[in-house]
């Protein structure tokens, strides 16, 4: 198995990782790294794919990826930062004022 | 590829108006801000947000207009980079038009609203703008780069909005559950193109036609989570958790712009990719769509039942109606897809009728959301009352009325196509329907206002709104055959846009 092949199982792994840790952790940030780290699991697929095929247009959509990637987080984090004004908490247990 | 790409600018209008809309609305508030008056008038912050809305609303009817006029014309402009980005064709403009339609609707319902609220800042409308350029990015592209690019601008301004009352707790939590449940469905749907990609070797909805293996399990694996990915975005059924939470907490003018222009949006970018970059695996994925359907509409209906919340009972309504949309897609016709566009348009008009009358009985920053707040409303405001009970008449979908209408042209497709299971689980949800959405006007109209209660009274672009909501319930309901745009039916357009994806 040649290295392209390698980091497309690799991406896979930490796509895994990612999606159970968005899952799982209750702590806001974590879950946004967990997210970031499944994002990026997309962008190795990407660049792997583009190894395979020989073409570059994985590497473009990684960029524009990385560029969405970031916007994202920003307003992740405004978010973060408005409700932890109110509350004074990142768990998101705690948000739990609309149910059912 | 020779002579390298040719630019179609013109493609981009659409896309151009509203972002240099948006970029003018963030200008125009720090200028207008820092003046003292402006035409004559002294600023204050309703006025600025009237200013702003209204300007707002020139820019998206520009875009409607243009989409309208490519519509009749039947123009069909491509953005090339290379290979195709964006078609504006047919079907792209039918959907930009239910897009700017749903964006004008809601910058008037919102200008007041806001005020109410105590949030009138200028950003809403520059966020707005640039959520509508999104969607039609979506609607038009023909590539998964740009498809990405669309959702994203989408929803990142989406997720925003839903927090713009930050000092409002419930909002707070509304955009955090919206962000994260939408960044996570955005990583699914990412790795679904990853895979496809990998593949195919293509991005281009073209090259991934002719290149798609109907067997290989990657490629399968790539499109399941392309289907996740884009369940979430039309919460469907068992993807929908975050739609009753964050329709609760979102101001209710964004809900309504969420509930129209996000699942408008989401559908048709969902039906071109699958009918132009998938059409062979239509027999692999009809089971997945027929499961997605029937729980959608069982589960949406179901839960409504028992809600007494406003907002909430109609975002599981809009659960329920996406799982309509999505019996259209099963049966996967010409004619079905051409209900599904006609629904949807039917749906921009009826749904953000119900939240603007939710949103116009809002007052000193709270709104008027349990089911028992609308006592005796057909006292004090018979006209919105009035307004309020054709709304939900009309998603409930009982004759007459334009929510009928689109029924029938979902339901009779799929009964042809022999998928009578479905059209009878959604004609029978439909009917435990009228019972949820009746339980408003029984109150309205039954029961007394609570002592001292006041209502306010609509303001002028509020009841713009909703008797144009209103009178599009009725006339698509009566004569759905009307000739609207130059002497066509809306209907037929509907027929064309959708006849374009099978050609």
């Amino acid at each position: 198995m040649d290295l392209a092949h390698q980091a497309v199982l690799l991406s896979g792994v930490l796509f895994a990782i990612g999606t159970v840790g968005a899952l799982v952790r209750r702590n806001i940030i974590v879950i946004l790294m967990s997210i970031e780290l499944m994002l990026n699991a997309v962008n190795l697929a990407f660049v792997a794919f583009s190894r395979i095929w020989a073409h570059v247009d994985g590497q473009i959509f990684v960029l524009m990826v990385i560029v969405v990637a970031a916007a994202e987080v920003a307003v992740g984090l405004g978010i973060v930062i408005a409700l932890f004004r109110n509350r004074e908490s990142i768990n998101v247990e705690d948000a739990s004022l609309l149910k059912w | 590829m020779t002579g390298g790409p040719e630019l179609e600018l013109s493609a981009l209008a659409p896309v151009a108006f509203t972002a240099i809309g948006a970029m003018l609305v963030l200008l125009g508030e720090v200028l207008l801000s820092r003046a003292k008056s402006f035409l004559g008038r002294p600023i204050t912050d309703a006025y600025l947000t009237t200013l702003l809305g209204f300007f707002s609303i020139f820019w998206l009817i520009l875009t409607a207009v243009t989409a309208g006029q490519g519509l009749v014309t039947g123009s069909s402009e491509v953005f090339n980079l290379g290979h195709p980005m964006m078609r504006v064709d047919t079907f792209a403009n039918f959907a930009i038009l239910m897009i700017a339609i749903g964006g004008i609707l809601t910058c008037a319902l919102s200008v007041t609203y806001l005020t109410v609220l105590h949030v009138s800042h200028g950003e809403y409308f520059a966020l707005l703008l640039l959520a509508t350029c999104g969607m039609i990015l979506m609607v038009s592209s023909v590539d998964l780069m740009s498809l990405f690019l669309g959702l994203e601008l989408m929803s990142i301004p989406i997720y925003a909005l839903a927090g713009f009352a930050r000092r409002d707790l419930r909002s707070n939590e509304s955009a955090l559950k919206y962000f994260i449940t939408g960044s996570f469905a955005s990583a699914l749907l990412l790795y679904g193109m990853a895979l496809v990609y990998g593949t195919t070797g293509h991005t281009s909805f073209e090259g991934i036609r002719g290149a798609f293996d109907v067997q290989g399990p990657v490629g399968l694996a790539g499109l399941a989570l392309l289907l996740v990915g884009f369940a979430f975005k039309i919460s469907a059924v068992p993807f929908h958790q975050w739609t009753p939470d964050v329709y609760e907490g979102a101001p209710t003018s964004v809900t309504g712009y969420m509930s129209v222009a996000v699942k408008a949006t989401a559908f048709a970018a969902l039906i071109r990719i699958l009918l132009e970059a998938f059409p062979e695996v239509q027999g692999r994925i009809e089971p997945v769509l027929f499961a997605l359907a029937t729980l959608t509409v069982v589960v949406g209906n179901v839960m409504a039942v028992v809600q007494e919340d406003v907002k909430r009972l109609l975002a599981y309504s809009s659960v329920a109606h996406a799982g309509y949309l999505l019996i259209g897609l099963v049966a996967g016709t010409p004619e079905a897809i051409a209900g599904v566009l006609f629904y949807l348009l039917v749906y921009t008009f009826m749904n953000l009728g119900a939240f603007g009358v939710v949103a116009s009985l809002a007052q000193q920053g709270r709104d008027c959301e349990r089911i028992e707040d609308f006592a005796g409303l057909a006292r004090q405001r018979p006209a919105v009352a009035s307004l309020m009970t054709l709304f939900l008449v009309s998603l409930a979908g009982i004759p007459g009325t334009a929510g009928f209408v689109a029924k029938f042209l979902v339901f009779a497709p799929a009964v042809q196509e022999g998928e009578v299971l479905l059209a009878v689980i959604g004609v029978l949800a439909s009917v435990v329907s009228v019972y949820y959405y009746l339980r408003i006007p029984v109150v309205m109209w039954m029961r007394d206002p609570a002592p001292e209660s006041v209502r306010p009274e609509p303001s002028g672009s509020e009841w713009l709104v909703l008797t144009l909501c209103a009178t599009a319930v009725l006339v698509l309901g009566i004569f759905p055959n009307l000739e609207v745009l130059e002497g066509q039916p809306l209907l037929d357009l509907a027929r064309r846009s959708a006849a374009l994806l099978f050609g």
